[in-house]
């Protein structure tokens, strides 16, 4: 098992003949990932990779059943293709694209709930259950080594860190059963705390890493969920971004996401919120396998 | 997001119908003398700056009369209002104002934001301060947008009552509908007067705009005021970059340390910059590089500003294992800039910690440069910081 993806998920790729969609479709499908149809509007018929390209998404999936879609569509385009998609009956959405419209993404994370539907992004390099698929330009041109499959869940609020958690997990011994960059934005489809809660009912995660940064409610939501109980298995957190504080608040310092809004958005908050209610608090990777063992020990 | 000035926001409003106070923008005392007597000598003299509290900060007069209009634009163009010159004054119609409410909307996270209050007409902080219950505050489903009971309910609560509540809710819908057409992320009503014949009218209008949706505002696309870039020569030159060169963001924060970080725009950035700070280094900057684009010239220009820093004594290049870009083509760029230096600082420590596709044509560009570390494979960002820390403590003078 693992959450969202796995070996058996059938994945639409919306905007398949643009460029990066042509260079992440080929290394997914190397993968072993079963990407079954792409869709651009104007180009149905052709092939991308050997996969067949329809025009629109309900197309399709009448020919080619799909559980999951990748949206490779601009900044622009990506509400109305995500829109498709829900429409379409998917029930994975995984948007890529950076700099949507604030207000676009709001409808979209609004329209998402309202059809029983999970979107992961936007701003995301993907999602791997290593050994059994992957979506996304996460692993790059080889996935293989850098993600090992394993038992612990992934989730991070930067893409780029997954790779480096898989690193320190593997020098520890230890691999995953799905990393999710969640996506960098101010507001994201599935929140962290959401993503916790999948891994909670995941039999083959044992136990799960996030990497947080300042900005956003995402960590504070996932420590009230551990005071409630509702997350029990064990939660390693390494949370970036306190050298911030010593600056004016409001100052960017990266993605406007990890701006700090108000007090409770602090890296330093969110450390004491999550140690407060029991996550395991790693100031460095290389402490995330310790805490780890210490944490399944116990 | 980007705050636009008055004249921008009531200029939008205008062409959607709402009801906005006559006024035009002017540059000269003359002009606004001109424009006072034409708009019946009774107006507001407003600095037209991209920032809020103008009013506290001496930005908005009131005059009877065209000659004090003169008097009282001249008096504001040329000042500095909450760190903006001002360049431009807005002269607009005086009415009798009855009485004043204010509305506001907001984006900031997963609902938009609906706040309201019959007491307007003054800062709405030290309202939400002093008089917490007078303001209602609702979210609002951006699928099922803002039903005009739903704005009347709101109205109520906050002490509205007989005719004007239908009114404001009408007007509430109205402006809600136009927040989201601008892709505002903040759009605030202060006051909004009330004539003695009951017709409502946005005397005060606020609006910042989400930057990643100006290609639906082209007309936005410019700030008017021109200069909102940083005074400093190196943050400047970047954020030009950012504005004209092709590829994704990219940013330069020169801050007071002595060590360099050329990182991405994510968390490793700012794991690293935690963990100089832990080892006891100071970091000379902040700087978000651009995905690899084809066009390299963005990230040169932050490469530059980097090295270009007075204070700087070492550099660390750490990325996060790539996944998406090329190893090479970021230490070519580093290795092009550096060439291109006068004078040479071929005696910096740079340490690089970049791991991924390219890396063999990167570790090629760097031989026989003995300031240049490039770490070996497997080592973790954390050593890869402590190792840079380690280099610009040699090369410091004792304190």
């Amino acid at each position: 098992m693992s959450i969202l993806i796995d070996a058996g998920t059938r994945v639409l790729v919306q905007g398949i003949t643009g460029g990066q969609a042509r260079f992440d479709t080929e290394w997914c499908l190397r993968y072993g990932t079963r990407i079954v149809a792409g869709v651009t509007p104007g180009r149905g018929g052709e092939e991308v990779h050997g996969v067949p390209v329809y025009d629109t998404v309900a197309r399709a999936v009448a020919a080619r059943p799909a559980d999951a879609s990748i949206v490779y569509a601009p900044a622009p385009m990506v509400k109305p293709a995500v829109l498709e998609a829900f429409d379409a009956g998917l029930k994975l959405v995984v948007v890529t694209a950076e700099f949507v419209p604030l207000h676009d993404v709001v409808y979209i994370v609004a329209a998402a709930h309202a059809a029983g539907a999970t979107l992961v992004g936007c701003n995301t390099n993907g999602v791997i259950s290593p050994g059994k698929s992957k979506l996304g330009g996460v692993g790059g041109t080889d996935p293989a080594a850098l993600y090992d499959p394993g038992r612990i869940g992934v989730c991070s609020r930067s893409g780029g860190m997954t790779v480096e958690i898989s690193l320190a997990l593997r020098a520890g011994g230890y691999g995953i059963s799905t990393s999710v960059a969640m996506g960098g934005d101010l507001v994201t489809g599935m929140t962290m705390g959401e993503c916790l809660l999948r891994f909670e009912q995941d039999p083959q995660t044992d136990a799960v890493v996030i990497f947080g940064e300042p900005g956003t409610a995402n960590e504070q939501e996932v420590a009230a969920l551990l005071r409630r109980r509702l997350i029990t298995k064990p939660v390693v957190a390494l949370i970036a971004g306190a050298f911030q504080e010593a600056y004016p608040r409001g100052m960017s310092f990266g993605h406007a996401a990890a701006m700090i809004g108000s007090e409770d958005e602090s890296a330093s908050a969110k450390r004491a919120a999550l140690a407060g209610a029991g996550a395991h608090l790693a100031a460095a990777l290389e402490d995330i396998p310790v805490l780890l063992r210490h944490a399944l020990a116990g | 997001m980007r705050r636009l000035t008055e004249d921008r926001v009531k200029g939008f409003l205008r062409g959607r119908d709402h009801p906005v106070p006559d006024g035009e923008p002017v540059t000269t005392g003359a002009d606004a003398q001109r424009i006072a007597t034409a708009l019946g000598r009774r107006v507001a003299v407003k600095a037209l700056v991209p920032a809020g509290r103008r009013g506290l900060a001496g930005g908005v007069r009131l005059v009877d009369d065209s000659e004090a209009a003169r008097a009282a634009a001249e008096g504001i163009l040329g000042t500095d209002i909450a760190g903006h010159p001002v360049r431009r004054v807005l002269i607009e119609r005086r009415i009798d104002i009855e009485r004043e409410w204010y509305l506001g909307f907001s984006l900031n996270s997963t609902r938009p934001e609906v706040l309201l209050s019959t007491c307007g007409g003054v800062e709405i902080e030290s309202l939400a301060h002093g008089h917490p219950e007078a303001l209602i505050r609702a979210t609002i489903d951006p699928m099922r947008r803002l039903p005009s009971w739903h704005a009347a309910d709101l109205w109520v609560a906050a002490g509205a009552a007989g005719r004007t509540v239908p009114a404001l809710a009408a007007l509430t819908v109205a402006l809600y509908e136009t927040f989201v057409a601008a892709d505002a992320l903040l759009l605030e009503l202060n006051p909004i007067s009330v004539a003695a014949d009951g017709t409502p009218l946005l005397v005060g209008a606020m609006m910042a705009v989400d930057e990643a949706a100006l290609f639906r505002h082209p007309e936005w696309q410019h700030d008017e005021e021109g200069d909102d870039l940083p005074a400093n020569p190196r943050e400047r030159a970047v954020a030009i970059a950012s504005r004209t060169l092709p590829g994704g963001e990219c940013s330069y924060i020169e801050l007071d340390g002595d060590i360099g970080l050329l990182v991405g725009g994510g968390g490793a950035g700012l794991y690293q910059h935690d963990l100089v700070i832990e080892h006891g280094g100071r970091p000379a900057n902040h700087s978000v590089t651009p995905p690899s684009h084809s066009d390299d010239r963005k990230m040169k220009a932050v490469i530059r500003a980097i090295l270009e820093h007075p204070k700087l004594r070492a550099l660390l290049v750490g990325f996060n294992f790539t996944q998406m870009s090329r190893a090479d083509i970021r230490v070519r760029a580093l290795i092009e800039v550096l060439d291109a230096m006068s004078p040479r600082r071929d005696a910096l420590p740079i340490v690089i910690r970049l791991f991924g596709a390219g890396e063999a044509e990167a570790r090629d560009m760097v031989a026989g440069r003995d300031n240049i570390h490039y770490l070996p494979r497997g080592t973790t960002l954390r050593e890869a910081v402590a190792k840079v820390v380690a280099l610009a403590a040699t090369g410091r003078a004792p304190a």
